[in-house]
């Protein structure tokens, strides 16, 4: 829900009560002054006939009225309590009850008592509360009509700031080269905010930026260290008095440093893509590139009784002619790396799409995890950075790169 | 490799523990190793001496090993020279390109890559217009990257002609298979059985050899590399 909704809801639930509240108190309020005048109008009444009785000694005569009727009944020795009394009221005219206000009194004409009773019709009062009420009803109705309206227009504009801002959060990307730029705004809050969300974005791309360069200082300084075990190697294997022992371990500590030293590149190469450090581009050969690709593989392919099915159309792409090279190797060689024997490879190409199919002793791969670093299946003796690097190429250049498992087959499709 | 005079060479590297490196393997085949340690060192020997190659570090106390390179080309001397640097950047390796190198590699190395490298380079640079490597009775055609044992022609396929090139640049040294692996398929691919595959390029190219009536003069060095020697 949204804030000023459920600001609304609450605020609109509150004055809805309040104005229920106001319109009952009204009522009972009008309605205890209005009684009050009738039965003033009533007290009246009974003096004008106190003073008939009085003067004539004789009870007055009773004119038929639409709102006012009195009574007279003898009564013998009974005591007439005087009491004012809620009752009805018949409407000839009309035809039908009205409430009405009535007073019982008595009085005494020579020796004979006489219950007095006067009723007055409350309809005009009744007919007052009525339009109290839809008054009431009315402000309710104006009150919803308007806090709608504030809601779709005022709240709107003024929440204009925060959705730019919260848009821009959400494209925000650290690798990206655009930053967040704060809306204009009065409002001190979505200042605040727009300020602190600015400082931070910039913060959090510094840190990412120096995280990145440490990475590739650090690969970097390795290089060298790395070089001169790799010399030292080399030169102590000239060593005639090696026994075979000693020639296996060198062996396993050469297989050792390779995988070290491939690593050490990949992660370099990852940096220099990041940092968009490889800008030369060409337009290429893509289906040249392809068969010279496979060519290279051929070997490995017949060794592996690997059945290779390629249909390539000409197609051109324009990027870096190295990245192309390694995002063709790293595809080609995990389609066969992570082949069985006998098994085969599908390689289609046309303008706009390259898809490479393989079939695998491994199920459907997990989508979201086998771009990332360092994932590899346990039997793997890659570097777990070939598919992050063929990703950031891909992403470099805006190509699609897709992962699908179908028909038992892992299937990598490159759009550019 | 026939060799009538021996091959001099210039290290110009800063790191002690490569460039001795370096010196020894070359050293060893009765040629001529120079080094030196930092820019001024080698500007004084560049400006004195001639070399077949120079194999030259980029990044020099006290300078950059481009400019060295831009001093030997104004000077209009043939020398050869290989880049070797840490930085794999594009950039420095089309520069160097540009300014004359004859070639480029990235440390880390293996010393029989960069043996092989400056062969190629020596080679290249000599103007006998001699374009065969022969070994014994075994002559390599760099042009028509063909071989021939007692001049009888041997089919080689490119992977076997490149190895058997690669053990004659390093001959009489043990070459480990990583390396061998680096330099037929690149370090870029990763090949997960790849030695499987020099066993049996070995295996043709030793066979080839000795069906053509050549001496088997590879062998197996404790079960990690390989070595072509003659004795």
């Amino acid at each position: 829900m949204k804030l000023f909704d459920n600001y609304n809801r609450i605020s609109l639930f509150f004055t809805v009560l309040i104005i229920i509240i106001t319109g009952i108190v009204y009522y009972y309020t009008i309605s205890y002054v209005l009684t009050g005048q009738v039965d003033q109008d009533l007290n009246v009444e009974e003096h004008e006939i106190f003073d008939h009785v009085r003067l004539n000694h004789k009870l007055p005569q009773v004119f038929k009225s639409e709102d006012l009727k009195i009574s007279f009944q003898p009564v013998g020795k009974e005591v007439i309590r005087r009491q004012f009394i809620n009752t009805d009221l018949w409407n000839e005219q009309e035809r039908e009850k009205e409430s009405a206000r009535g007073l019982i009194t008595s009085v005494s004409v020579d020796g004979i008592n006489y219950r007095v009773t006067i009723i007055e019709s409350k309809v005009e009062t009744e007919d007052l509360i009525r339009v109290i009420f839809l008054i009431t009803l009315f402000i309710i109705f104006l009150l919803i009509l308007l806090l709608f309206i504030i809601n779709r227009v005022l709240i709107r504009k003024l929440w204009q700031p925060f959705y730019q801002m919260l848009d821009q959060i959400t494209q925000f990307n650290l690798t990206d080269k655009n930053t967040i730029t704060a809306p204009d705004t009065r409002i001190d809050e979505f200042r605040e905010m727009n300020r602190e969300v600015t400082a931070m974005s910039l913060r959090v791309r510094s840190d990412y930026q120096e995280l990145k360069n440490f990475v590739e200082n650090a690969s970097h300084e390795l290089m060298t260290p790395i070089a001169v075990i790799n010399s030292k190697l080399d030169t102590l294997v000239q060593d005639s008095s090696l026994t075979d022992n000693q020639g296996r371990l060198l062996g396993e500590v050469y297989q050792t440093l390779a995988k070290m030293k491939k690593m050490n590149k990949a992660m370099l190469l990852l940096s220099h893509i990041e940092n968009r450090l490889i800008q030369e581009e060409e337009i290429l050969d893509l289906k040249y590139r392809i068969n010279d690709t496979l060519n290279e593989f051929h070997e490995l392919f017949s060794s592996k009784k690997i059945q290779i099915t390629a249909s390539l159309q000409d197609a051109s792409i324009r990027m870096n002619k190295s990245l192309l090279d390694i995002l063709l190797n790293n595809l080609i060689g995990n389609a066969v790396n992570h082949n069985f024997e006998g098994g085969s490879i599908n390689i289609s190409l046309s303008q706009g799409n390259l898809t490479i199919a393989n079939t695998g002793p491994s199920g459907a791969l997990e989508k979201d995890m086998i771009f990332q670093r360092f994932n590899k299946s346990a039997s793997s003796e890659g570097t777990g950075l070939g598919l992050t690097l063929v990703k950031e190429i891909c992403e470099t250049y805006a190509f699609g790169l897709i992962y699908n498992h179908e028909n038992e087959m892992h299937i990598f499709s490159v759009q550019f | 490799m026939k060799q009538k005079k021996p091959v001099k060479l210039l290290v110009v590297e800063d790191e002690p523990g490569l460039r001795d490196s370096i010196r020894d393997y070359f050293n060893d085949g009765g040629n001529v190793c120079e080094t030196a340690d930092d820019y001024n060192s080698a500007l004084q020997k560049i400006n004195v001496y001639r070399y077949d190659c120079i194999i030259l570090d980029i990044t020099l106390p006290g300078g950059s090993g481009l400019d060295i390179l831009q001093q030997l080309k104004q000077n209009r001397y043939a020398d050869g020279v290989l880049i070797v640097s840490a930085r794999n950047s594009l950039d420095d390796r089309l520069k160097g390109l540009d300014l004359g190198a004859d070639d480029y590699l990235t440390k880390p190395f293996h010393l029989s890559e960069l043996r092989a490298r400056v062969m190629a380079i020596v080679r290249r640079k000599s103007f006998d217009g001699n374009h065969l490597v022969i070994f014994n009775e075994i002559s390599l055609d760099i042009l028509a990257k063909s071989v021939t044992v007692n001049n009888a022609p041997v089919k080689l396929t490119p992977k076997e002609y490149a190895l058997l090139l690669y053990l004659i640049a390093n001959k009489g040294k043990v070459v480990s298979k990583n390396a061998v692996a680096e330099h037929l398929w690149g370090d870029e691919i990763d090949i997960s059985d790849n030695f499987d595959f020099i066993y049996s390029h070995i295996k043709n190219v030793r066979k080839k050899l000795m069906d053509a009536g050549g001496k088997d003069y590879i062998q197996s060095a404790y079960g990690m590399g390989y070595k072509l020697s003659d004795q």
